[in-house]
């Protein structure tokens, strides 16, 4: 008989027991009155002889060795029938637990998408190292280095090198920027996927720079562009206005090395300077360059090699090839003191700024669903205690017969994981709906950075969520199932329900609990309420310009063959088309808009002074066209706008901040004295400028940060200082979205393949820039509001409860003549001891949590005295409130029934 | 009446094994052969009988089949299985090692007392 036998035939098993002892007992007793004992007798004689039949059976059953499976299914159907027993409780329960356990595994998956997760599709991502130079991830190499780390190192079984950048991507149909990758010959090898139709990169195409004109398609690049058109490899489609032949289409769910960035096409390295975008007019061969630090490289290591080897081994190669370099790092594009090699695994999201973001808001995710989940329990267990409360009789009894603690522990903790994993199930649908609204919240990058994340759910996630079930539930259900099984047999017996030792050590856990509630959520709306104050702080920031009713729109001409003189020709028409359009105000076109992607610095020196070389003046370069401060809406303080009569061929001329007039001229009382003075403005070919108008100070500086002092800028005329990448504004009457329809078919009159980007508002751009403070305060307003809620629930059943017991007591003080005031009082003190014991608790917690928020806030110290204040008062409110309801129950006690009732 | 002795621990399932190889027999007669051929001395606890058996059983060592007994009564009768028989050989064999071993250094004792 196998066990699982045994198992499923158990009634069957216990009969045939019960057959065996009882022909055993009837044999002895035949024979005892054999020996002539009187049947009573012997029939006591002979079960004396055994020793108690159910303890034989017990040992019979202990024997068999299946018992605690078959002890678990009897707990789990002891644990269902109690479930369905009071389906009013389980439900609270469960949709508390759903709560806490689906904000957890929400959680769970989105840190899973952003840090954990492995590179899909490769092959073996566990084997593939990044290399990177100094702090960062993002691509830190030149190219001569990455061919000396790939011959020389001993490590790696290969190298691959990319660089990503827009592209412009043309078909009959429509033409828009795409992410495109230059990649070495040998990346697909490395990463070890086949292409899905077609074949990867040939050596050949690897060898001579712009000989090669091939591509391989993104999987769901060419389902959607190409309706997935098997033909399509061989044939030619147009990059960039050069044709390409499309050799091989990628596996589905490969999107290149650098998540959340989704590369759309990949390109032979070879490429590389008839692709890039230079956001100078510079051009340098990226491939002979030492200084051209823009490429990233992965690798797969050797066999037995563990990747702390690998990189003492790649580091020595760098410091070589650093010595081997006299050049200082000034001139290096990509400038950085820390020049040493790291090698990681790409894991999760692998942008730089992004993953460092996700690191810290993860850890304050994370920290925030497990408060919650805290909470949860508490709630929970304390629900548990109340019920165990009515159960102590049936508790008592089954101790009686003989249940020992631990069974009756294992009992109950068997039901508290069966409601966690309820619970839990009911979280998954909810974790689900969770994340797509944290979907919604995604950074707003306009396209071609297009931010894909998966948060669908892998096996990883459930694994999790079990586990987290279980875990739950022994929490909530370990203090509750110890207490519920002390075995005070006798009181509970004799219904001394009210034994005075029992109720204050119930009482002292349940407050114990709702100590523990009170101080969670505190210090999660503290750290809310932080959030909030930083929004309001962004609503107040005078940006110096106003984004409202500006609708912007930007353009790469070069990737799309323009040539300067066609440029320009194309932003002057675009302005003329622009402003003639109804309800537009004003228009202009700025190479740089304030808090947008993308910001320049150039070095500017006055020419009446000595400036010393390391003092030098670095301030924001910005070309822009007439009407530009007008538009945008930074007033212009002193001197005249730009104008028609600036052209290229007439005096450079320039306008200078505010605060770059000061930093030039210390000397000057009134910044309108700049006027008329000259700059020279560049890094190499010096521009002579007359500055002939002072801005006001703007807000500008890249999009992440909004608290950022304004830069010192110099703006010059767009008609002397062309830039193919350029942005039009319009200020419009009335809300720019109205607009978006005009402007789009304007462009397309004067060129229908030129695809406009960033087509928005600008105040869309500029909301960017508070982006991480708004996500952080919904998310975090959401869970503190429902931890407060929960808290307040406890409070609440705790209150009742009190009053519940104490019924006797106050019918006993309202008959000896209490007021209703003071009965009032007499519970909302106690309710409210507890809740400033955990409000103090609480405000240490929020010390010790806010200051994960710290680089997430602005505006706003993350121990700011108010917010502090203006939470604990919140809390205090809701406790007073949660205690005042059962207090004024206790006043509606019938003074005779009270002392009636026991 | 001459004082009984416990069962030393663990012999309880060789005892067992050895009633029932002799022929197939049921718990009560377990018990009763067990004083019989132990002639009394060895006091053999009827409750922890049981358990033995089906711990036996579980292990494969015995197994069981309902019949009826002479009296026409229905009765859980143990038989030794094959690998029941191998145990129980192994088993005496090596008590029967122990015993040796157990006197001769008793009498070892009583030669060096004397």
């Amino acid at each position: 008989m196998t066990w699982w036998h045994r198992l499923f035939h158990r009634r069957q098993h216990e009969e045939q027991l019960e057959k065996e002892i009882r022909h055993h007992l009837d044999m002895h007793t035949h024979d005892l009155i054999g020996q002539g004992y009187s049947p009573e007798e012997a029939q006591r004689q002979a079960h004396l002889a055994l020793g108690g039949t159910e303890q034989v059976k017990e040992m019979c059953r202990d024997a068999r060795r299946t018992r605690w499976l078959e002890e678990l299914l009897q707990d789990l159907r002891i644990g269902v029938r109690m479930l369905r027993k009071n389906p009013g409780f389980t439900l609270v329960v469960a949709a508390t637990l759903a709560l806490g356990i689906g904000a957890n595994t929400a959680i769970f998956g989105l840190v899973d998408a952003l840090l954990l997760r492995p590179l899909p599709v490769v092959k073996a991502p566990g084997e593939l190292v990044l290399l990177v130079r100094g702090e960062g991830q993002g691509p830190t190499l030149s190219y001569p280095d990455f061919r000396v780390l790939r011959e020389r190192n001993e490590v790696l079984s290969d190298l691959a090198l990319y660089t990503q950048a827009p592209i412009s991507f043309g078909n009959n149909v429509r033409s828009e920027v795409v992410l495109g990758a230059m990649v070495s010959g040998n990346y697909f090898d490395v990463l070890g996927i086949k292409p899905s139709l077609g074949r990867a990169f040939l050596p050949e195409e690897d060898r001579t720079p712009g000989t090669h004109p091939v591509v391989v398609l993104n999987h769901s690049f060419w389902q959607t562009r190409f309706n997935s058109d098997r033909t399509l490899v061989g044939k030619t489609i147009v990059l960039n206005s050069r044709p390409f032949t499309v050799v091989g289409i990628a596996p589905a769910g490969f999107d290149g090395e650098s998540p959340p960035m989704k590369v759309s096409l990949w390109i032979p390295v070879m490429m590389t300077a008839t692709m890039r975008e230079e956001p100078t007019q510079t051009r340098h061969d990226p491939l002979s360059n030492r200084h051209d630090e823009n490429f990233g490289a992965i690798g797969r290591l050797k066999q037995g090699v563990s990747i702390t080897q690998a990189q003492a081994s790649l580091e020595t190669i760098n410091r070589q090839l650093e010595q081997s370099d006299p050049t200082a790092p000034a001139q290096r594009v990509n400038p950085n003191n820390d020049r040493s090699l790291r090698l990681f695994s790409p894991r999760g999201i692998m942008l730089g700024s992004i993953r460092e973001n996700a690191v810290t808001s993860s850890r304050l995710a994370g920290v925030t669903v497990l408060m919650v989940l805290l909470i949860a329990c508490a709630n929970v267990a304390n629900l548990l205690m109340a019920r165990a409360a009515t159960r102590r009789k049936e508790v008592a009894v089954r101790l009686a017969l003989g249940a020992t603690r631990g069974r009756l522990i294992r009992q109950l903790l068997t039901e508290s994981v069966l409601l966690a994993l309820v619970g839990a199930t009911a979280g998954l649908l909810l974790a689900y709906w969770i994340n797509q609204l944290l979907m919604a919240f995604k950074p707003p990058f306009p396209p071609p950075f297009t931010f894909t994340l998966d948060l669908s759910f892998d096996i990883r996630t459930f694994v999790f969520t079990f586990l987290l079930a279980i875990a739950t539930g022994v929490i909530f259900g370990l203090v509750p199932a110890l207490q519920a099984s002390r075995p005070d047999v006798l009181p509970a017996l004799k219904d001394e329900s009210n034994a005075e030792g029992q109720r204050v050590r119930r009482l002292n856990l349940r407050s114990a609990l709702v100590i523990t509630q009170v101080a969670l959520s505190l210090a999660l709306l503290i750290s809310t309420g932080l959030f909030l104050r930083t929004l309001r702080y962004a609503r107040q920031i005078d940006l110096g310009f106003k984004p409202d009713k500006v609708l912007e729109v930007s353009f790469n001409l070069r990737l799309q063959g323009y040539d300067e003189a066609k440029g320009r020709e194309f932003y002057r028409l675009m302005v003329e088309r622009l402003e003639r359009l109804p309800g537009v105000q004003t228009a202009s076109v700025a190479n740089l808009l304030p808090l947008g992607f993308m910001w320049l610095t150039t070095p500017v020196v006055p020419e009446d002074r000595e400036v010393p070389p390391n003092e030098r003046i670095f301030a924001g370069s910005v070309s822009v066209g007439s009407q530009y401060f007008e538009t945008i809406g930074t007033p212009l303080l002193y001197g005249r706008d730009f104008n028609a009569q600036d052209t290229i061929k007439s005096t450079q001329v320039a306008i200078v901040s505010e605060k770059l007039a000061r930093r030039l001229w210390p000397e000057i009382k009134e910044p309108g004295e700049a006027l008329g003075k000259r700059v020279r403005v560049g890094r190499s070919d010096l521009i002579s400028c007359e500055v002939i108008g002072v801005a006001k100070d703007s807000r500008n500086n890249i999009f992440n940060r909004l608290d950022r002092e304004p830069e010192p800028t110099i703006y010059r005329p767009f008609a002397q200082n062309y830039s193919a990448r350029a942005s039009l504004i319009v200020r419009t009457d009335g809300d720019p979205r109205g607009l978006v329809s005009g402007v789009r078919r304007e462009v397309a009159a004067l060129d229908e393949n030129l695809p406009p980007q960033e087509l928005q508002p600008l105040s869309e751009t500029v909301s960017l820039a508070s982006w991480s403070a708004r996500t952080g305060a919904t998310v975090l307003g959401v869970f503190g509001l429902l931890g407060l809620a929960l808290a307040a629930i406890g409070i609440y059943g705790v209150m009742s409860y009190s009053v519940s017991r104490r019924t006797r007591e106050i019918g006993l003080r309202m008959a000896l003549g209490a007021e209703t005031r003071d009965v009032i009082k007499l519970i909302v003190k106690q309710g409210m001891s507890l809740a400033l014991i955990g409000a103090v608790i609480g405000l240490m917690l929020a010390v010790a949590v806010t200051r994960l928020l710290t680089s997430l806030l602005y505006g706003v110290t993350a121990t700011d005295p108010a917010t502090f204040a203006g939470v604990v008062l919140f809390v205090i409110c809701v406790a007073v409130i949660a205690c005042y309801l059962p207090a004024r129950r206790a006043t509606k006690v019938d003074p005779m029934m009270a002392l009636r009732c026991e | 009446m001459k004082p009984k002795s416990d069962l030393p621990q663990g012999t309880l399932d060789l005892l067992i094994l050895k009633v029932v190889a002799l022929g197939p027999i049921h718990g009560y007669a377990v018990a009763q052969r067990l004083v019989q051929v132990s002639r009394g001395v060895v006091q053999v606890p009827q409750g922890s009988l049981y358990p033995a058996l089906h711990r036996l059983e579980n292990r494969g060592l015995l197994t069981a089949d309902w019949k009826l007994t002479e009296t026409g009564r229905e009765a859980k009768f143990y038989r030794v299985t094959r690998k029941g028989q191998t145990q129980l050989e192994t088993e005496a064999a090596g008590w029967q090692r122990l015993t040796q071993a157990v006197s001769l250094i008793l009498k070892m004792s009583e030669g060096g007392a004397g």
